[in-house]
């Protein structure tokens, strides 16, 4: 029997909501299922705009295209919520384009 | 005559034959049929596109401009997107055309199935699948919309063809069934010049 995904708490910083996620789920998906007005485009890692700043924790991303982060960036600890995992508790803060 | 000079002339004759072939009919679905095929013969000339000469992506993805016309022109471009690497359901506003010059990505068709009449809500519906191969590529008129994703170990390397460079695009709807949501891009038709 396959075992479940881990189940994390991700805080959301423009608006102090603390929500699950599992291992398997991006923050995005996680955010827009708790009702959470996360701003995002292509949700695929192709356009940039859910770019946040994972402020406290961990994440493993899954595919993205080069222009949507930079590796700057990424080493400067911004990251996309769109491609976003988590692997432990985490902090993030979505930098443009959202409602907070 | 070096290797990147027989590309670019290469490159250029495809767009000159692309402009005969609208010239003649337009944007038609025949017609992007018929440049589909001259971008897949281009295609399967691999050893004018070598990958020692295209930087692979420091993430997954890499679009490296082969030939971009000037001003409202079209744009070719050498794409490297490796494995796992996709994009959900996309309308870019504006006819492409790919072909795979090496790996294996696949193209889901589908139809928006809404009426578009709440705003950010939007379903869709596959309707097609094509696999984007050597010796295979996909035409999309304008509004088609299509959803990639790299298959297997390899990269997937193709040419890409779009009606206008992908600085000048229109605003690109995505589409995302998990969501039941719409959303659009930026865009880039200011930088249009008169």
């Amino acid at each position: 029997m396959a075992r479940s995904p881990k189940i994390h708490r991700v805080t959301i910083a423009n608006t102090g909501q603390v929500i699950d996620c599992a291992a398997d789920r991006t923050i995005l998906q996680a955010a827009v299922a708790a009702g959470i007005d996360y701003p995002y485009t292509c949700a695929s890692g192709n356009c940039g705009a859910c770019i946040s700043h994972l402020q406290v924790g961990k994440v493993a991303m899954l595919p993205r295209n080069d222009a949507a982060l930079g590796a700057q960036q990424a080493k400067a600890g911004l990251t996309l919520a769109c491609r976003a995992q988590p692997r432990g508790d985490v902090t993030v803060k979505w930098l443009g384009g959202g409602p907070a | 005559m070096i290797l990147s000079e027989k590309r670019q002339r290469a490159c250029a004759r495809l767009l000159a034959d692309v402009h005969s072939i609208t010239a003649k009919e337009g944007i038609t679905p025949s017609a992007l049929h018929l440049i589909k095929l001259k971008l897949v013969a281009l295609a399967r000339k691999a050893d004018l596109f070598p990958l020692t000469d295209f930087a692979m992506p420091v993430a997954q993805g890499r679009n490296h401009p082969l030939l971009v016309e000037d001003g409202d022109g079209h744009a070719l471009y050498l794409t490297i997107s490796m494995p796992g690497k996709e994009a959900a359901p996309h309308d870019h506003g504006i006819w492409c055309v790919n072909a795979a010059i090496s790996g294996r990505e696949v193209h889901q068709i589908f139809r928006r199935t809404d009426n578009g009449s709440e705003p950010g809500r939007a379903s869709v519906v596959q309707v097609g699948e094509v696999m984007v191969e050597p010796g295979n590529g996909m035409a999309m008129a304008d509004h088609d919309i299509h959803g990639t994703r790299v298959i297997g170990t390899e990269p997937a390397v193709s040419l890409a063809l779009y009606g206008y460079a992908l600085t000048r695009f229109p605003s690109v709807a995505w589409y995302h069934p998990e969501f039941g949501s719409t959303r659009a891009g930026v865009s880039r038709r200011h930088a249009v010049s008169a």
